[in-house]
């Protein structure tokens, strides 16, 4: 089955990945200051649907890294996409539900991911427990 | 067509309706600088208690009297809980000393190694992982 890649992994980073995941992460916690506290979960339908539509790119971002071409290795690297496509389920989840809490929670299991991805195949650090805290 | 196909398509569907931004989630390298170890102490002014990571922005008395306001990233929010530093612990006034390390930019940004209440706990603030100076702060990167 033919398929056309549009770039390397940086590119799926750069365009795919990192904004949809930053718009789940700017969409939950809370700025604390001496006035109160702002909260950040969206305050509208419309802003909780955008919400979805990143967490899914999320989730497909884990499908876009299992492709031939972009793929490094059948172990660590499909460990860790497949638990993107997971994690992004949840955030849509969670975004479907409007439920602040778990999106706030999913974040930081998004994070985890990234973090373990990026010290296997960045930094070279041997073993990462990629679902690990 | 194959479900991998499909999810490929959709995922790039969505993807151009997306705007690009600079990234929240980044290397201690391509932000902050090894070379340039820093301490601040000061009350907490603002808490972003957001992912990737939490910034606490504090209010530091210079030489000269003059005050001015840094910012400094922490790990996520979730890390920092296992730690024991939460929302109430940070409560804006609330007198705290940084350890840490400036920016590349030379602005008034820093990423936190070691908080320390006026309690005299002391905490490691920063993420795990992320390619910071083995300093010891780091209770897993020893």
């Amino acid at each position: 089955m033919p398929f056309k890649p549009t770039g390397d992994v940086r590119h799926v980073m750069q365009f795919v990945l990192d904004p949809a995941a930053a718009k789940i992460w700017r969409s939950a916690g809370s700025i604390i200051t001496e006035a109160g506290e702002q909260d950040l979960r969206p305050t509208t339908d419309e802003g909780w649907l955008a919400v979805q539509h990143s967490a899914v790119v999320v989730a497909e971002s884990g499908n876009l890294l299992l492709l031939p071409g972009l793929a490094r290795d059948g172990e660590d690297w499909q460990e860790i996409s497949l638990a993107l496509i997971d994690v992004g389920m949840r955030a849509k989840a969670a975004a479907e539900a409007h439920d602040a809490d778990a999106l706030f929670d999913v974040g930081g299991q998004i994070y985890r991911i990234c973090q373990s991805c990026h010290q296997i195949y960045i930094q070279g650090v041997t073993k990462v427990n990629p679902l690990g805290g | 067509m194959s479900f991998k196909q499909i999810s490929m398509l959709v995922g790039l569907a969505l993807a151009i309706c997306t705007p690009v931004q600079l990234s929240a989630h980044h290397a201690f390298g391509a932000e902050f600088d090894p070379n340039r170890p820093l301490i601040l102490r000061g009350p907490v002014l603002k808490v972003e208690w957001v992912n990737p990571h939490a910034w606490i922005h504090l209010e530091v008395t210079k030489e000269d009297g003059s005050k001015e306001s840094w910012m400094v990233e922490g790990g996520t929010p979730n890390t920092l809980l296992r730690r024991g530093i939460n929302k109430n612990s940070l409560k804006p006034g609330t007198f705290i000393v940084v350890d840490g390390y400036q920016s590349k930019d030379r602005s008034n940004r820093a990423n936190g190694r070691d908080i320390t209440f006026a309690d005299g706990r002391k905490l490691f603030m920063g993420s795990t992982g992320t390619g910071a100076p083995k300093d010891r702060s780091d209770p897993t990167d020893q």
